[in-house]
């Protein structure tokens, strides 16, 4: 169970930082970057 | 209409990423710090140690693993089971359970001693709370440091929270209480992992034959059962009469009899699954409340609050709350003095007694502080 949610966690990941870099307004990525930060935590089951 | 300014290139979104991986590294020192257990010293009194594993074997190896620590007295007699540390965030449960480790003797009987019940819980802090990670005790050759964990079992270890969660014993509650030891009663041997964990609680009461079980806890001023015994139906002479005495000693205590229909917790799923005598302490800590002020260390320690103090004034709380707050050291020692009265009242009706001494009394914890009967931290035979 705990894997499968770890998997859609990564997918949400890589969709996040694919928008980080076609994003064109830097507010944007700034906000994609900040979002990135508690899905990697919980992907490698830090936090 | 003015053109919307871009500054965004690969370049600022690399840069970006590399910050992520700053912070990330940041905080995940932080955060995997917390998985570290801080020592406890065994006291002269602890005759032995089991981990709660040796009970239900497929704990072993898990984050719930905890140790029990076991005093034996010399004198043949019953056994007595004391928990801590079931709600991280109620630090006066775990501290006064690490208390007894460390300066109770048994001289009859058996004392089996857990302070921290949900170690896993112990190894997060509950989000958007600003709870710091840890809080300070002044010993007479320093400070010693103890965990202030999260409510629940951390997230990393059991994850993902259903919706609704209905119990072992039926119970339907919110989705978040699944990782609440106390909710999870009497446990499931393939249940999650709290629920796990409170099979192997109940089976520890079991295989120890305890005759006594108490599970300390703390509560938010503003919560009706507080400064109170909690009792199974066939603990409840027992509560009553220590309350009496209790009170007799300048304590003020109410006794609240198990509800029947509200399952899944230690007072009635103990009681129900066991033969054992079934309690629940619990003391005042503004900390938890959500009439607080500033979240800090001090609050947790001193535990003064002038929002509370005002609050108490309109009557809206179910305890007295003046200038003065409720101290650790307070509620710590209201802890001892009741488990020491419980027994005390237990020994009178049965020829199966648990004769526990050096106890410290609500008194001398009030004059001394609690740090006083916690061991030095240069003392050797630390255990994690």
């Amino acid at each position: 169970m705990t894997i499968i949610y770890q998997l859609i966690t990564v997918g949400i990941i890589l969709l996040v930082a694919w928008n980080l870099f076609r994003e064109k307004r830097l507010a944007e990525q700034m906000a994609a970057a900040l979002v990135l930060i508690p899905l990697i935590l919980r992907a490698l089951m830090i936090r | 209409m003015t053109p919307q300014r871009k500054y965004g290139t690969w370049w600022t979104a690399l840069f970006l990423l590399l910050l992520v991986g700053g912070v990330l590294l940041i905080v995940s020192h932080d955060f995997l710090a917390m998985r570290v257990d801080l020592p406890i010293y065994p006291g002269l009194g602890v005759t032995s140690t089991a981990m709660l594993s040796d009970y239900f074997a497929p704990l072993k190896g898990t984050a719930a693993d905890t140790m029990a620590y076991i005093l034996q007295g010399d004198e043949p007699g019953g056994t007595a089971f004391v928990l801590g540390g079931t709600h991280p965030n109620e630090p006066a449960s775990s501290l006064a359970a690490i208390v007894l480790i460390e300066s109770a003797r048994v001289t009859r009987g058996r004392l089996v001693v857990i302070p921290r019940a949900n170690r896993s819980a112990f190894t997060c802090s509950e989000p958007q709370e600003g709870y710091p990670q840890t809080y300070t005790i002044e010993t007479a050759n320093g400070s010693r440091e103890f965990r202030y964990g999260s409510r629940g079992t951390n997230p990393v270890d059991q994850w993902p929270d259903p919706v609704i969660y209905i119990n072992a014993a039926g119970q339907s509650l919110a989705g978040s209480e699944v990782r609440n030891l106390n909710r999870s009663y009497p446990g499931s041997p393939d249940g999650n992992l709290t629920e796990q964990l409170a099979y192997a609680i109940v089976e520890l009461i079991r295989q120890e034959d305890v005759d006594m079980a108490i599970d300390l806890h703390e509560a938010s001023p503003e919560y009706p059962v507080i400064n109170a015994i909690v009792a199974h139906e066939d603990a409840l002479n027992i509560a009553a009469e220590a309350a009496m005495f209790l009170e007799f000693e300048g304590m003020q205590i109410g006794v609240e009899r198990s509800p029947d229909n509200l399952r899944g917790l230690s007072h009635r799923e103990w009681g129900d699954a066991t033969d054992t005598l079934a309690l629940l302490v619990e003391a005042p800590n503004p900390a938890q409340g959500r009439l607080r002020g500033r979240t800090s260390v001090e609050l947790i320690v001193e535990g003064i609050d002038p929002f509370y103090v005002r609050a108490a004034q309109r009557g809206l709380l179910y305890v007295p709350f003046f200038e003065a707050g409720h101290p650790i050291d307070e509620r710590v020692g209201r802890h001892l003095q009741t488990i020491a009265m419980l027994l005390e009242v237990y020994n009178e009706y049965t020829d199966k007694g648990v004769v526990v001494v050096d106890v410290p009394t609500l008194s001398s914890v009030l004059e001394q502080g609690v740090g006083a009967f916690l061991l030095q931290p240069n003392t050797t035979n630390a255990t994690n």
